[in-house]
């Protein structure tokens, strides 16, 4: 008991002014510009896929880009509320990308009933999740290392929708990038992928925002 | 005097501030609801100061994640379970790590009743230190030669028990002997 009192005397006293941290949606924001940032340059310097304009007239490709956006912005929201100790109490908004991710597994679905004939696979293979892998490490660093300054109570969970943030930019940029058309690669060496890195994620979660 | 709830949130906000007494006054207010919900889960009084010193530490550290907009209790009760899960974490991982195989009691068991240079009356005298329960089950198994079994039956306890409790005696007796 006279600890409990000492140790309330020297926090008290400790209790220097502090910045409190922005709101998850301003956070969340910051990471999904920089995220566009980093696409936007990266097409500039490796160049567009030469169809891109003619696919945006294909609508399941229009929907998997769209639903592909939409989860790099929950997910970015996602991973900036579980930084909070209380999910800024904003629960929904931690557990959106699972509703989104279901929504992408329909889309997906349909994209594939609708490839027929199916389109040729390309040559390469694993490639494809390498690259995807190698553009996401810029992101995933910065977002672990923004979310380490917070106090996240969720940290698995933290660390796995962290990491398929960073990944759902790597897919979106390769399906603006690669000229591809089959969807069954995709969904092979693009999206299945996402499964370990969310694993990997859960795992590194753990370690990188324990507090 | 008990601080009204919608209060925490405006004293955390003056603590923010730098509000010193403020934030004695919120801490004081935060221990007094979370002892409770300590005292509820654990089982000594000392593990509840412990914990409970943890989670004030954990809310100095972490109180820039709060803005003094949304209510206070539900953020407190956050860091709270975190912590008290962190604590029940080790605590169980100790336990474990503590815990005895019983194929390994079973085997050292046989070994001790076949294979024993040392027999019980020339030990007799440190056994007697062993603690009451543990030296009553070396003296049924060892002077009267009776099987663990039996000796659960005698006593009470249950078989896997009296095989547990007579392996921890061989470790004290071992270590005794090994001086």
């Amino acid at each position: 008991m006279a600890n409990i009192e000492e140790l309330l005397d020297s926090l008290a006293q400790d209790a220097a002014p502090v910045k409190p941290a922005p709101h998850p949606l301003m956070l969340s924001l910051g990471w999904v510009a920089a995220a566009v940032g980093y696409i936007v340059l990266s097409l500039w310097i490796s160049g567009l896929r030469p169809d891109l304009l003619q696919k945006f007239h294909e609508p399941w490709f229009v929907a998997e880009m769209l639903v592909l956006a939409l989860i790099v912005l929950a997910t970015s929201l996602s991973a900036a509320v579980l930084a909070f100790p209380d999910l800024h109490q904003m629960r929904k908004a931690a557990v959106a990308p699972a509703g989104l991710f279901a929504i992408f597994i329909v889309t997906i679905f349909f994209a594939w009933r609708a490839d027929a004939p199916p389109a040729p696979l390309p040559m390469h293979s694993f490639e494809c999740t390498v690259s995807i892998t190698l553009f996401a490490l810029l992101p995933a660093v910065w977002t672990f290392l923004s979310m380490r300054r917070f106090a996240s109570t969720h940290c698995r969970w933290a660390g796995s929708v962290a990491l398929l943030f960073a990944f759902s930019v790597g897919a979106l940029w390769l399906r603006m990038y690669e000229l591809n058309d089959s969807i069954l690669h995709v969904i092979e060496w693009h999206y299945l992928p996402m499964l370990g890195i969310g694993l990997i994620g859960w795992w590194m979660g753990k370690r990188v925002l324990k507090w | 005097m008990t601080v009204k709830t919608e209060n925490l949130e405006a004293l955390m906000k003056q603590s923010l501030d730098g509000d010193k007494h403020a934030y004695a006054q919120l801490l004081q207010e935060t221990t007094r609801f979370l002892r409770p919900y300590l005292a509820q889960r654990l089982n000594a009084a000392s593990e509840v100061d412990d914990v409970l010193q943890e989670i004030l530490i954990s809310i100095h550290k972490a109180r820039h994640t709060y803005d003094g907009e949304r209510p206070y209790k539900p953020w407190a009760y956050a860091i709270a379970k975190f912590r008290l899960q962190d604590h029940l974490r080790a605590h169980y991982a100790d336990q474990l790590h503590h815990a005895v195989e019983l194929s390994e009691v079973e085997n050292e068991l046989q070994e001790n009743v076949t294979k024993s240079d040392i027999s019980y009356e020339s030990i007799s005298g440190e056994i007697e230190k062993l603690p009451p329960r543990q030296a009553a089950i070396l003296q049924m198994m060892h002077r009267e030669g009776y099987t663990a079994k039996e000796v659960a039956e005698k006593t009470g306890m249950n078989e896997s028990a009296v095989k547990v409790a007579a392996h921890r005696a061989y470790k004290i007796l071992r270590k005794v002997l090994e001086r």
